[in-house]
């Protein structure tokens, strides 16, 4: 039902090529983890070891990643940005892709997780979104606020999306919503994710797979029961799934 | 025919319902002024929750129009860029066209979005006819009042008489979260209110009191401001009691409280005890420290080093020399044991700075025995027993300050300072015996006091700069590290000689007083440039220098009557040397997806300079002034790759200077037994080390694998070549070099579940091989140590209530002497461990502990089983389980003893000292958090 409305929208967006400078682009976005915050929400720890954990480990600042969203109104590429600092060193092997194509309502996603490298494939089934009162300007943009959240990870999702930028894409896992979501936060700051520059116009360099997936081929479905079961045995064990699983 | 009925009804509900069920929904939107607005998104919203249903944009007309929407209530709601936007219920129609009247978007005050929005990026919220905004997004002043922030507020005024005008009208009351404040008084609020305590504001029309009172609308509406206080910052404390007692008088106390929030962390910590824990636990010592638990790169030494190892090492441990707050410390014997300790941390922005005090106290008695046997060329051996009592009164002062600040987005700066004063009283009794051919020969009493005062401090400082290239690096550092101690003492010695008349002999009666002042002086610096090339290639330059300087001056009196006392010139000596270190290095480093290939040289010279002579000022006996010049290459490689593996591999070259105190042309006879002697024409000694490794983890499995296998051969490596005298047997050591030195030491761990989550194992094998050459009695001997290490631990987790991990070790130590075969060595521990924890109804606990160690040295007939076994129950009370009452059992079967075994070049040494056994204690802890269980490891 919603992914007719999807199809409708972007069959008018190709169709008007309305305004056409905004529905294509680049978005860099500010991927903000705060470990220890999501660290001392594990349920095995006692009261003292999470007040141990926020004063020796606390970080105000997070842990940044640069990301890279590009945008059509009828697909969408995410993957890792350029680095924020140069380093002489390297541990960066993990690749993380997502592409969604909202004409054929399918995704791909390439990505390392759980110690594997998997190739997801499914047709797009976007998160049940519910649209607060809220506005927030992002950029220039003024912001609509929705939430919705996912259950299976234990997740409080709040995003804004920008209804003048009519592209229902988003970074990460999120999209499905009347605009291009600019940022979102997951368990008030366990996650920032916010974009920092916005370009239009047909990027420069187009984000490639690349050319040989080696990997697990699973279907949406098979890989959320991979997911769940992964949450579940790290839990039994008291171990932090997040360390496995991109949060 | 009723049923039947009711059947055809429900049929022609469904049928019309489903005729009906899709809707088409169509209206335009427009502006206040009533210009149409074309893309505009409109939305499709259950009211019930919000939930997304569909959504569309207006055409150029700024109509918009839905097709097939399911039946069921609806919002609707429509934005635009600058605009509020606008929602509202639908009436869903008869039939299934639905035109929905004009919606008119009214624009955002246009102060409001630029100031709100925009500028202070607070969100707007939207809650009827409420408009609602972060107001801690504001900046003001520290202490500013919300009168002024309602100032800096767009559509907010404050008039002469401190009334605050809204959007043009008076604001009638003010409320704090919902409530009156103060009767209502506006101005009482606005004055007291702290800004920087207010998260949010609302402007609202509010019922009159009288209204609200009888319940009838007057339709008289107040302008009210709704303050929304923050809840309270990052704010907390928490803390411990606990105290024990049981028999023999033994006892147990420890406290600590932290008190943080977001800027400030204080903590003290205190503890006592006649149990031998000398040093905080881990836990205790990170909270203690709290945000600088964790400092690492404070060192400010760069460039490669030249053992190819880089990691951290956490040790614990009381050692006198350190700056660091002991931690997991144990004492052996029996000590009483106090500290004490303050840390505050300060965190603001970008500046950190932390600091504390420790003071910690420890009166140890050391009762012990040890042997030790000598191996003489002729296949003959003599054996020196020594029985002991040692009595060491330690106390020491440590401080630690640390400030950084990060001046800019570039320039980084950290200074460290650190300083350590102990006191250290001795007094050892000693009985030794030398046994050669089963026959005592001869025996000394010996009852030794010496009083020992050091101090010593550090400053570090160090710069670190980033330029605009990204990945072009700058570091600089330079630190000072000053020490002096100071110690008196006394040796008095009585020996009983059985059989020789030499003067020389082992065995001599001293009565000696004993003053030493020594003091050093380090001051090091280093820099650091790394310039990038093509973000993939870095090239990598450093310098580092340093120079330690140093003076002994140890003066040695025999006291021939009771007060005439005569300086020893034999032993006494005063000592003042030089060392000056410079290195140069470069390397060239590839840092590409995973793979770190680094290619370095350095050209490192050290400079030792050094006299002595009787005491400061006498005759020059000897000088040492050299020179040491080497290339050091150094090659590293590592790999992260797919799926949480690592291999790395490595090669790295280190020199190391000969000591001043090997190289000094003079014998030391301070112990008669064992004379040192020095030898001036050492060269540095020479390590080349490989090492290679692979480890992986499967977080999805909990399969994890580590291998590493690591060698050193070693150049000009410096080893203690002994005399003995066959007569005498006294032992003069002259340091030497001799190549051919070999160490391998391989690691294999497995771990993998047996039942997923419930049970866990994982072995481990380290065998190691040893090769090591000296000059004993002018012959090269060579001794093979061959080491083998087995472990193996297992985790069960079945029940939540019942957890018990057991494991064990095997360890065979297996030393062959080449020239004196007969004379190998078997040594071996064995030591396996249980540990259970249950959780029993109503909040008792037992937990068991049981260690049995095995120490084995067949020829000797030498065997000793040391078993442990330790108990505790205790109980939680409270609705909050901060109390708990503990019996602790430790050492049931009174068998506690410290235990050490060691085959060297041509001796082998075994070890007993007295230590604390069975005890109970019975104790009660307070925690404020909640007393910690620790049923898991």
């Amino acid at each position: 039902m919603k992914s007719k409305f999807l199809k409708t929208i972007v069959l008018i967006l190709i169709s008007t090529g309305l305004r056409a400078q905004n529905i294509v682009g680049e978005v860099e976005y500010r991927y903000k983890i705060f470990y220890d915050k999501i660290y001392s929400s594990l349920p095995h720890l006692t009261e003292q070891e999470k007040d141990r954990i926020l004063l020796t480990w606390g970080s105000p600042e997070g842990y940044s990643t640069r990301m890279k969203l590009q945008f059509w109104p009828e697909k969408s590429f995410y993957t890792f940005g350029e680095p924020y600092e140069v380093r002489s060193y390297s541990y960066q092997v993990a690749d993380y892709f997502i592409e969604n194509n909202l004409k054929d309502q399918t995704y791909l996603k390439y990505m390392d997780q759980m110690g594997k490298t998997y190739i997801v494939r499914d047709s797009l089934n976007a998160p049940k979104w519910r649209v607060m009162n809220e506005i927030r300007d992002i950029l220039g943009h003024m912001c609509m606020k929705a939430v919705s959240e996912d259950s299976i990870r234990g997740q409080k999702i709040t995003a804004w999306f920008a209804s003048d930028i009519p592209v229902s894409v988003g970074p990460e896992e999120q999209f499905g919503l009347p605009g291009l979501i600019l940022a979102y936060d997951i368990n008030d700051g366990m996650l920032i994710v916010e974009a920092e520059k916005i370009t239009f116009g047909e990027p420069e360099e187009i984000i490639a797979l690349p050319k040989k997936m080696k990997g697990r081929e699973v279907s949406g479905t098979e890989y959320q029961d991979l997911v769940r079961e992964f949450i579940k045995t790290s839990i039994e064990s008291k171990r932090a799934w997040m360390w496995g699983l991109r949060y | 025919m009723k049923f039947f009925l009711s059947f055809l009804l429900l049929l022609a509900i469904t049928f019309a319902s489903q005729a009906q069920s899709k809707l088409t929904i169509r209206g335009t939107v427009k502006d206040t002024t009533n210009v149409p607005l074309d893309y505009t998104s409109v939305l499709l919203l259950s009211p019930k929750d919000s939930a997304l249903v569909a959504y569309t944009l207006t055409n150029k007309a700024g109509e918009y129009l839905f097709k097939n929407v399911d039946r069921q209530p609806l919002l609707i709601k429509a934005t635009y860029m600058g605009y509020l936007p606008v929602q509202k219920e639908l009436v869903l129609p008869e039939t299934d066209v639905l035109e929905v009247e004009e919606i008119y978007l009214e624009p955002i005050l246009q102060e409001l979005y630029e100031v709100v929005v925009k500028a202070a990026k607070a969100p707007l919220m939207m809650r009827g006819d409420t408009l609602e905004y972060d107001a801690s997004k504001f900046k003001v002043p520290p202490g500013a009042t919300l009168e002024e922030l309602l100032r800096k507020l767009p559509g907010m005024q404050i008039d002469k008489d401190g009334n605050i005008i809204a959007q043009g009208e008076q604001v009638q009351k003010v409320t704090v979260d919902g409530r009156r404040f103060f009767g209502g008084n506006t101005k009482m609020a606005t004055q007291n209110l702290n800004a920087e305590s207010i998260s949010k504001l609302q402007l609202y029309d509010d019922k009159s009191e009288q209204s609200k009172l009888t319940g009838v609308e007057d339709g008289v509406k107040e302008k009210t401001l709704n303050v929304e206080l923050k809840e309270e910052a990052k704010k907390g404390g928490f803390g411990k009691v606990s105290a024990a007692g049981g028999t023999d008088e033994r006892w147990t106390a420890n406290a600590s409280y932290n008190k943080f929030d977001k800027e400030n962390q204080f903590s003290v910590i205190g503890y006592g005890n006649n149990v031998n824990q000398s040093g905080l636990s881990w836990d205790d010592l990170q909270e203690f420290r709290g945000s600088s638990a964790f400092q690492w790169g404070d060192t400010g030494d760069f460039g490669f080093d030249g053992s190819g190892g880089n990691y951290i090492v956490f040790g614990g441990g009381d050692n006198e020399e350190s700056f660091e707050i002991p931690f997991n410390n144990l004492n052996s014997g029996f000590s009483n044991n106090q500290a004490i300790g303050v840390n505050y941390n300060y965190l603001k922005g970008k500046k950190d700075f932390s600091s504390n005090y420790f003071y910690s106290r420890s009166d140890q008695i050391l009762e012990s025995v040890n042997s030790r046997t000598n191996f003489l060329q002729d296949n003959t051996s003599f054996t020196s027993t020594d029985q002991s009592i040692q009595n060491n009164v330690a106390g020491h002062h440590r401080a630690n300050l640390r400030f950084q600040n990060e001046l800019d987005s570039t320039n980084t700066i950290t200074i460290n300072a650190k300083g350590r004063l102990s006191t250290l009283s001795t007094s050892l009794l000693s009985h030794q015996e030398l046994i050669s051919n089963s026959i005592v020969q001869s025996q000394l009493d010996r009852n030794n006091q010496s009083d020992k005062w050091s101090g010593a401090f550090q400053g570090t400082a160090i710069y670190r700069h980033k330029f605009k290239k990204n990945g072009r690096n700058f570091a600089a550092s330079i630190s000072d590290t000053w020490s002096k101690a100071d110690q008196d003492g006394i040796q008095k010695a009585v020996a009983e000689m059985m059989d020789s008349t030499d003067p020389n002999t082992y065995f001599q009666s001293l009565d000696q007083v004993i003053q030493a002042l020594n003091g050093s002086n380090v001051i090091k610096s280093s820099l650091l440039y790394v310039e990038p090339i093509k973000n993939i290639f870095f090239w990598e330059t450093f310098y580092n220098f340093s120079q330690s300087t140093s003076e002994t001056n140890r003066q040695v009196y025999d006291v021939e009557q009771s007060d005439i006392r005569e300086l020893n010139p034999e032993l006494s000596r005063f000592f003042d040397n030089k060392i000056t270190y410079n290195r140069f290095g470069t390397s060239f480093r590839y840092a590409n997806k995973g793979s770190n290939l680094s290619v370095g040289l350095a050209a490192s010279d050290y400079q030792l300079n050094g006299q002595f002579s009787v005491i400061e000022g006498s005759e020059i006996l000897g000088t040492v002034d050299k020179n040491y010049l080497n290339f050091t290459p150094n090659v590293s490689y590592w790999k992260t790759m797919k799926g949480n593996k690592r291999i790395n591999a490595s090669y790295a070259m280190g020199v190391t200077p000969p000591s001043i105190a090997d190289l000094q042309p003079y014998k030391d006879i301070s112990n008669p037994l064992y004379i040192r002697e020095g030898n001036p024409d050492l060269e540095p000694q020479v390590s080349h080390s490989f090492n290679t490794g692979y480890n992986m983890y499967d977080p999805a499995t909990f399969i994890n694998l580590q291998f590493s296998f690591n060698s050193t051969f070693y150049q000009n490596q410096v080893v203690q070549n002994q005399t003995i005298d066959p007569e005498t047997y006294v032992t003069t050591y002259k340091a030497g070099n001799v190549s051919g030195g070999q160490r391998y030491f391989p690691y294999l761990g497995f771990g993998f579940p047996i039942i997923k989550t419930k049970v866990n194992a994982y072995l481990s094998a380290n065998p190691s091989y040893s090769k090591s050459f000296t000059l004993i009695n002018s012959i090269e001997t060579e001794t093979n140590t061959y080491s083998h290490n087995f472990g193996t631990n297992l985790d069960l987790t079945l029940l939540e209530w019942l957890s018990l991990y057991a494991g064990g070790s095997y360890r065979l130590s297996k030393t062959n002497y080449e020239q004196n075969p007969s004379q190998n060595q078997d040594i071996v521990n064995w030591s396996v461990y249980t540990n259970m924890n249950i959780k029993l109804p109503k909040d008792f606990y037992f937990d068991v502990k049981f260690n049995h160690n095995r120490y084995k040295n067949e020829s000797f007939g030498f065997d000793q089983k040391v078993p442990i076994l330790n108990a505790f129950v205790y109980k939680l009370l409270g609705k909050e389980k901060k109390w708990e009452v503990r019996l602790s059992a430790y050492d049931v079967f009174k068998k506690n003893q410290t235990i050490s075994q060691f085959a060297g070049q041509n001796y082998v040494s075994t070890g007993r000292i007295e230590t604390l056994s069975r005890y109970f204690l019975l104790g009660v802890t307070y925690n404020m958090r909640g007393v910690e269980v620790k049923n898991r490891r």
